[in-house]
Parts: structure tokens; C-alpha cells; sequence
């Protein structure tokens, strides 16, 4: 099997792939760069065959879907160097301020952030709607876009100061409320990727406690009415 | 007996912070105050219930019965979660 090499550049960071199928590389299309990468990864057959055990068995996921996982895996770890860190969650920015929304798969994330689109319109960018990297400094964070952007393919190629993160979770009534580093903690660790070497593990969680220190933190309660992206956004300013 | 090496420890905010690399053997967080972290800390080596208990010793002030029961305790709580590798002793 041919090698396919390219140059992807994901939280800034310029990353060298090699990958085993020409679909990658059309998969990080508006990604691609021909700048000198900072480090570089390369997904082999085994790495495939352990993506598809860690995913649901009842599917069946084609090789090129699953090197996708593979890939992100890789870079996800080499771009913890960089203080960027992986987190599952829907990210939409209004008036250049990012919102991160995360809970567990099937709670309504995309749901939430759609209504956002609905109430806000052109001043809503969606960053990305599944798997949005975050470099986290002493200042605050930032979210970029990534391909990895959930199945509506969601996202944009940008980067946008993170203003606020935030739990969710389905509810009749709408009500958002702070919380504090110690109550997200739990969340913003399920939330993050966990790689299998301790050192990389390490530095996942070093990077939730910059992120929930200088990061806004809040808990949503909300249902599928539009008013519940007004009242998260009101709650949030 | 000691801790697994899948599961790593973080100090976060004056709290120690317990987590599995494999989250299909464990995928939840242990937080932990500064005894139990105490504890947490002897077992990333080979060690036993009697010698955790005489480490103790040297740092806190307590009879060596109720120590022993902590430690018991501790111990028992990470090997119901998978933490623990060889004989509970």
C-alpha cells in the first residue's frame, strides 16, 4: 500500500502525516499547509485494527473512517507539547467569543448550539461541533476548528478566545448557573482525550486545571425551546 | 500489592486526583484528601498494609488500631475499583 504524506496545520501547530489512505488527506482538506511541521505522526495498520476495538462493535466502520480516529489520536497526543488539549464538546462563537458546550453523546450538544445559530444568526460561527482542540494559557484559552467536526461536519477553520465552558444537561425549565473548578473537574476529565501513556496523561490533567482556572465555568439546565439559547447566552455575560 | 500502572495520580487545588489511562477498567475519579493521598502514594510501590501503617506512624499522631483500620479501608476501596495489583495484605 502507497503512502500518502501531507502537512496539516491544526491549533496553529503545522503536524506531518502519514497515513494509509487518500481519503485522509481530502478529509483535512481545508487544513492542509505547506509549512515545515513542528512534529510529525504516522498511523500504521495496527493502529486501525485498535480503533476499531475501542469502537462499537455493532457497527461496521470502513478503514479510512477509522484512520481518521486513528490520526486524531496521534496528533491529539504530540499537540499536549503544545499545551492543546482535545476535548469532545460543541464550540460556537458570537461577536468573536467562543462558548464550549460539553456532555455526554445524545444530551442535545448540537441541538443547543443549533438553536444558537437560530437566535443569532450571521453573528454565530460554529467552530466545531464535536471535537474542537483548545490551547490553554495562563490567560484563558482558545478554540480552533478541526475536521474531526461531529456528523453534521460542523466547523471553521478559525481561532476564537474561549469565554465560557459550560455543562449540559437536559432539563424542563431553562437555568444556567456558575460552577466552580472543583465541581467541573469530574466533566472537564470525562470530556478530555485520555491517552493510554501516563506522561501524556499527566499533562491532560494539568491542562484541565489551566483551563478550569482561567476559563468561565457554568452548568446548564435546558430544554429544545429556542428561549434556552437566550437564556444560556444571557446567563453567561 | 501496589497500584496499578494505568492508574496516575495529580495534585489539583490541594487535592490529589485519581485516574485510570484505561477508561474501560475504570472510567470514573477518585479525589482524594491528604491521609488517603498519603496512602495512595506508598502503594506506587511494592508495599503492604503493615508497612503503609508504619509510615503512617512517623507522620500522624493517631493509635496504630485506627491507622491500620484507615489503611484497610483505603486499600479495600481501590481494589473494589481495579487499582490494586497482587495480595491485599
Amino acid at each position: 500500500m502507497e503512502e500518502i504524506k501531507f502537512i496539516v496545520k491544526l491549533a496553529g501547530v503545522p503536524i506531518g502525516v502519514t497515513a494509509l489512505y487518500g481519503s485522509t488527506r481530502t478529509f483535512c482538506g481545508e487544513y492542509l499547509t505547506e509549512e515545515a511541521p513542528a512534529f510529525s505522526v504516522c498511523v500504521a495498520p495496527g493502529d486501525i485494527d485498535k480503533e476499531r476495538q475501542k469502537a462499537d462493535s455493532a457497527h461496521h466502520y470502513s478503514n479510512a473512517y477509522l484512520e481518521t480516529l486513528a490520526l486524531y489520536r496521534k496528533i491529539a497526543a504530540g499537540l499536549l507539547d503544545y499545551d492543546t488539549l482535545l476535548f469532545h464538546g460543541s464550540v460556537i462563537a458570537v461577536d468573536n467569543s467562543a462558548y464550549l458546550f460539553t456532555a455526554k453523546s445524545g444530551t442535545g450538544k448540537s441541538t443547543h448550539t443549533r438553536l444558537w445559530r437560530e437566535l443569532f444568526g450571521v453573528r454565530a460561527v460554529m467552530v466545531n461541533d464535536d471535537k474542537p482542540l483548545l490551547r490553554v494559557t495562563e490567560h484563558g484559552a482558545t478554540a480552533y476548528g478541526t475536521p474531526w467536526n461531529g456528523k453534521h461536519r460542523l466547523s471553521t477553520n478559525i481561532a476564537v478566545p474561549l469565554k465560557a465552558v459550560c455543562i449540559l444537561e437536559r432539563d424542563e425549565t431553562n437555568h444556567i448557573a456558575p460552577v466552580t473548578a472543583r465541581e467541573a473537574w469530574p466533566m472537564l476529565m470525562q470530556q478530555s482525550i485520555r491517552p493510554a501513556d501516563p506522561v501524556r496523561l499527566k499533562q491532560v490533567m494539568c491542562l484541565i486545571d489551566g483551563l478550569s482556572a482561567n476559563v468561565k465555568l457554568y452548568r446548564l439546565g435546558c430544554n429544545m425551546d429556542p428561549s434556552a439559547a437566550e437564556a444560556a447566552y444571557q446567563g453567561m455575560q | 500489592m501496589k497500584l496499578k500502572k494505568e492508574f496516575i495520580t495529580h495534585e489539583s487545588d490541594g487535592e490529589q486526583i485519581l485516574v485510570s489511562s484505561d477508561t474501560r477498567a475504570f472510567s470514573g475519579l477518585v479525589r482524594s484528601n491528604s491521609t488517603a493521598a498519603f496512602i495512595v502514594n506508598r502503594l506506587k510501590s511494592e508495599t503492604t498494609i503493615g508497612q503503609i501503617v508504619d509510615e503512617m506512624a512517623k507522620e500522624y499522631d493517631a493509635p496504630r488500631a485506627v491507622m491500620e483500620q484507615d489503611v484497610k479501608k483505603i486499600v479495600e476501596q481501590l481494589a473494589s475499583i481495579g487499582a490494586i495489583e497482587g495480595e491485599l495484605r
